[in-house]
């Protein structure tokens, strides 16, 4: 029994580091919206590379620093099409509400059970008349309970500035001159935690500057498993029926 | 079986050999059976393990996956994760229970991602240490992974809980019991052994067997993996073979499959049996064959040794009872056709033995053979012994086509005179011998003489008229003897009796037989009567009418025979003279008479010594030689001796007889001539002779009468001899009136048992010492 509880504690202390450090970046991911009104922007590039060279798509880029306030954003949705979650990752700030519009023909079953929102949208389709609200910093890492292979992660930061990385692992940012500090998330981070990647200084001028991954980054794929026969003739099926 | 009781050696040895040979053969054969079956049995039994090890293989991967299979589907049960993402520890345990139990799990573990344990369906008592790590070992390896768990082996199957990416594992554990165990040897027919241990302990196991500890230990022990082994496991004999399933942290995981060869065996023990079965068959059958085989042969074989043996001794009438066109039936003909040959050999033999080869008359042999049945049978029989004394001349005169007619002619003659039951038998070239059956000695003169007519006759050979010769000799058995020998040498001496007369007949006479035995004996004697001194010199006195007085003696040969004592002159110098011994005897007598008055003269007696001469000393040109020698070496006057011959003595070759004679006179020697008037007398022969003296036989002289014809031969004699020159001397006077007479007549000397026999040396000088002093 206090092993279980010796590991809840242990989760909560992560929790209260995440948040902290989230806390911090939401805080950071809000100035950019005030820092233009205050000073010129400045371009910040940033490049996401794995340990080969790859860059990398949805990581996660979080700053924070003086003088970036936070921002809400209206509701955002992460789509389900094709049996699969669009955009694999998402980053929202802390207290956006995320719509989860099913495109499929077929119905979800969209869960999580991540500590940052517990939350499921049982066996629906089209858009569910409510958005979900997220008010906790923190992962929150969705499935469908029909769909084993659907993963999407939700980020969800207070960081004031954050970004996902394109298909060639860039975010650009503009935001005023200084020094801030940055945050990396990737689904294939160690144990799902964001890592701390230092100070950036951000001259007038800009700055680019190219991230490393220590590891190997495979792309995100939700693909469902090779059909067996009877899955196989299950789909033929399907596809022949009128539906 | 009769030849079983007579076991002889070859006989066993070829049965032995025979047997022995095929238990051998059997024995291999059912040794290299059995070896190849055990062998076979051993192959497939390991072949069984190897599928055996295989289906094991793929029933516990089957059972891993449908129970990993189950497990996943539990694992991905919406309310399992919700429970999961709960970290409630009562509800994670009972979550774990209630899936464990869904798919009858022994035990339900949840680990997080590190290996550690977050919950368990096991109760606190009933948790070992160390469980954890066996069960990050499930985490981290592939395949089945089991675990001894109170004394048994489980199967750990484990499954990520996916939420949606994997947030914890569940591992669940199923304990491989009988059924599993069950269900293989159901498949494969093999015995499994599951088994957990540290090199100190066994930490699990589960058997469909139930060995011993010691069995089990061995078990462990002993087993390489991929390598089956022997092994004694319930008593029963298993070919075991180890799977290796998994290693322990101290220790490891094993599978043993055992395939019991005993129960593989089973199925050849049918011809285990029919192996031994047949094998006692053939051997009892070779036993019996080799019996039979070996009686086959040594039957013959012993009939052959005995028909030897019965050849051997002479038996050769006895057929050989073996028939047949084999080997052996070759060879008993072969046996046969010696038998025959050598019965044939034998009568050849034996017909040569007793029968003249020539002639092919009986031989002397076969003569015996047949005088001695007929004396034992009681039968008298007459022997006739033939000579024909011209064969050799006729054989010389013929030619040698005529020649060989010769002896069948005679034969074909003998055979006519002979009678039923008679045979003729030849003993040497030219004497024959007829026995006459039944005769005795009466009743063969009688025919004898019948068959002295019938050979008489002239023989004819193609155109030639050829006269016999023909002797007979008679005797008869048994008068004339008992034995067949005996007879034969009897009518044997008949016969050479019958050669030396006119009559050319003889009838054997009691005593001819020792007669002539003395004869023979005598006619050896004589040969060696010089050396053996058996010889000595009488000396009759002649008295010398003229002078009154007795000057000269006549020497005469005595002989002594060892066994027959005095032999007189009258036989053996006849036998001398025909066996050619006289010669040595005259020489002895001629050197004795030289030493004799050579001693007396020099004793102071001076006589004249009259010796006899034989034809044959005649003879011998020598002799002139030889008597000088012997007067120088006596120192006697030639006038002492005076040589004595008869006239027939120069008959044979007269020249060198005078010439010898001439001789002698010319040593001054004397000579007389002997016994005249009987004989060949010839004076036309004496007037050659250079002869002083003439001495008449005492035949005319013994019973000298006035008045007798003697008389007037005597007288006539005397005076024809003075009329020549010679002096006369008479011999064999006997009576005092002959002396008268004589005297009367003008007879210059007398000799005779009158005046004195004759006598030894010594009783010679004795006389006429006593003489003398009567003259006086």
């Amino acid at each position: 029994m206090h092993r279980v509880d010796r590991l809840s504690f242990k989760l909560a202390l992560e929790e209260s580091v995440a948040m902290t450090k989230w806390g911090w970046g939401l805080t950071l991911g809000l100035l950019p919206a005030l820092l233009p009104a205050l000073a010129g922007a400045a371009s910040l590039q940033l490049q996401v590379l794995d340990r080969d060279g790859r860059p990398v798509e949805f990581a996660v880029l979080s700053l924070e620093g003086a003088g970036l306030a936070a921002q809400t954003t209206g509701p955002v949705e992460l789509a389900q099409v094709d049996k699969a979650f669009v955009p694999p990752v998402l980053a929202v700030r802390t207290g956006t509400a995320v719509n989860f519009p099913n495109r499929d023909r077929v119905r979800h079953h969209v869960y999580s059970f991540s500590p940052a929102k517990r939350f499921e949208l049982r066996l629906y389709s089209g858009t569910p008349a409510e958005p979900v609200l997220f008010d906790k910093p923190g992962l929150v890492v969705l499935g469908c309970n029909i769909h084993d292979w659907m993963v999407g992660y939700l980020y969800i930061t207070d960081a004031p500035l954050f970004a996902v990385t394109d298909a060639l692992g860039r975010v650009n940012f503009e935001l005023p001159p200084g020094d801030y500090q940055l945050g990396l998330w990737h689904p294939s981070n160690p144990d799902l935690l964001p890592q701390a990647r230092g100070e950036l200084a951000v001259g007038a001028a800009g700055l680019n500057q190219s991230l490393s991954l220590e590891w190997q980054v495979a792309p995100l794929v939700q693909r469902p498993p090779a059909p067996s026969a009877f899955g196989q003739a299950f789909e033929d099926a399907l596809r022949e029926s009128p539906q | 079986m009769p030849c079983v009781n007579r076991l002889n050696s070859f006989q066993a040895r070829l049965v032995l050999a025979l047997v022995l040979l095929l238990a051998a053969v059997m024995a291999s054969v059912y040794l290299f059976a059995r070896l190849a079956v055990g062998e076979a049995v051993r192959e497939q039994t390991a072949q069984r393990l190897e599928v055996g090890e295989k289906v094991l293989q793929r029933l516990l991967e089957v059972r891993r996956q449908q129970l990993s299979d189950a497990v996943s589907v539990l694992a991905a049960d919406f309310g399992f994760k919700e429970a999961v993402a709960s970290g409630d520890a009562p509800t994670l345990r009972s979550a774990l229970l209630n899936h464990a139990a869904r798919i009858r799990a022994d035990e339900a573990l949840l680990l997080d991602l590190n290996g550690r344990l977050i919950a368990s369906s096991l109760a606190g008592e009933q948790r070992k240490p160390g469980f954890d790590a066996l069960a990050l070992q499930a985490v981290s390896s592939g395949g089945p992974l089991l675990v001894p768990v109170r004394g048994q082996l489980h199967l750990l199957v484990d499954s990520p809980v996916r939420a949606p990416v994997p947030v914890a594992r569940v591992v669940m554990g199923f304990a491989l019991d009988r059924p599993v165990i069950e269900e293989l040897r159901s498949l494969t027919g093999l015995e499994l052994t599951l088994a957990a241990h540290s090199p100190e302990a066994v930490l699990a196991y589960s058997s469909s067997l139930t060995p011993s500890p010691l069995e089990l230990a061995a078990l462990l022990r002993d087993s390489r993996a991929g390598v089956p082994h022997d092994q004694r496991l319930n008593g029963e004999l298993y070919l075991s073979r180890a799977i290796p399933l998994g290693d322990l942290a101290r220790g490891r995981v094993e599978a043993f499959l055992h395939g019991s060869l005993q129960q593989a065996m089973e199925g050849f023990v049918g011809l285990d049996r029919d192996l031994f079965s047949v094998t006692l068959v053939a051997l009892l059958a070779s036993l019996l064959l080799a019996l039979a085989l070996a009686r086959a042969i040594s039957r013959p074989l012993s009939e052959l040794t005995r028909v030897a043996e019965r050849i051997g001794q002479g038996d050769y009438a006895e057929p050989i009872a073996i028939a047949g066109r084999d080997e052996f039936g070759r060879l008993a003909r072969v046996f046969g056709q010696m038998q025959e040959a050598i019965a044939e050999r034998e009568r050849q033999l034996a017909h040569n033995a007793l029968h003249d080869a020539v002639s092919g008359l009986a031989n002397r042999s076969l003569a015996l053979e047949r005088i001695g049945s007929a004396l034992q049978a009681g039968r008298p029989v007459g022997l006739v012994a033939l000579a024909l004394k011209n064969y050799r001349q006729l054989l010389d005169s013929l030619s040698d086509a005529t020649a060989e007619q010769l002896l069948p002619a005679l034969r074909l003659r003998l055979e006519a005179v002979l009678g039923l039951g008679d045979s003729a038998a030849r003993l040497a070239d030219d004497e024959f011998l007829l026995l006459l059956d039944g005769r005795d000695a009466e009743a063969s003169v009688a025919l004898v003489d019948r068959i002295q007519q019938l050979l008489g006759k002239p023989l004819w050979l193609g155109e030639q008229a050829l006269s016999l010769d023909i002797a007979l000799g008679v005797a008869a058995a048994p008068s004339d003897g008992d034995e067949p020998e005996l007879l034969l040498r009897r009518v044997d001496i008949a016969l050479q009796d019958a050669l030396q007369s006119p009559e050319r007949l003889q009838v054997y006479q009691q005593g001819r037989d020792s007669d002539y035995r003395r004869q023979i004996d005598l006619i050896r004697a004589l040969r060696h009567a010089p050396q053996q001194g058996g010889l000595l010199l009488h000396f009759q006195p002649k008295l010398d009418l003229r002078l009154d007085r007795v000057r000269q003696a006549e020497a005469l040969l005595r002989w002594q025979h060892p066994l027959y004592g005095m032999v007189s002159p009258g036989e053996f110098i006849p036998l001398a003279e025909r066996t050619g011994s006289i010669g040595l005897l005259t020489a002895w007598v001629i050197e004795e008479g030289c030493r004799q008055l050579g001693e007396w003269n020099a004793n102071g007696l001076h006589l004249q010594l009259s010796l006899n001469v034989s034809a044959d000393d005649l003879l011998q040109v020598e002799l002139v030689e030889r008597v000088a020698g012997l007067i120088r070496q006596h120192r006697i006057e030639p006038a002492q001796l005076v040589f004595e011959i008869t006239e027939s003595a120069v008959m044979q070759d007269q020249a060198r007889a005078l010439a010898v004679l001439d001789g002698l006179r010319g040593l001054g020697i004397g000579l007389s001539v002997d016994d005249f008037g009987t004989g060949y007398s010839s004076l036309a022969q004496l007037k050659r002779m250079p002869v002083q003296e003439l001495k008449i036989d005492q035949s005319f002289v013994r019973e000298l009468d006035a008045r007798s014809e003697d008389a007037v031969i005597v007288r006539s004699t005397i005076e024809m001899s003075h009329s020549l020159g010679l002096k006369v001397v008479a011999e064999g006077v006997e009576q005092a009136g002959a002396l008268a007479l004589l005297r009367q007549w003008g007879c210059d000397c007398v000799q005779g048992y009158f005046i004195s026999r004759p006598l030894p040396a010594e009783a010679l000088v004795a006389w006429l010492g006593e003489r003398e002093a009567q003259e006086v």
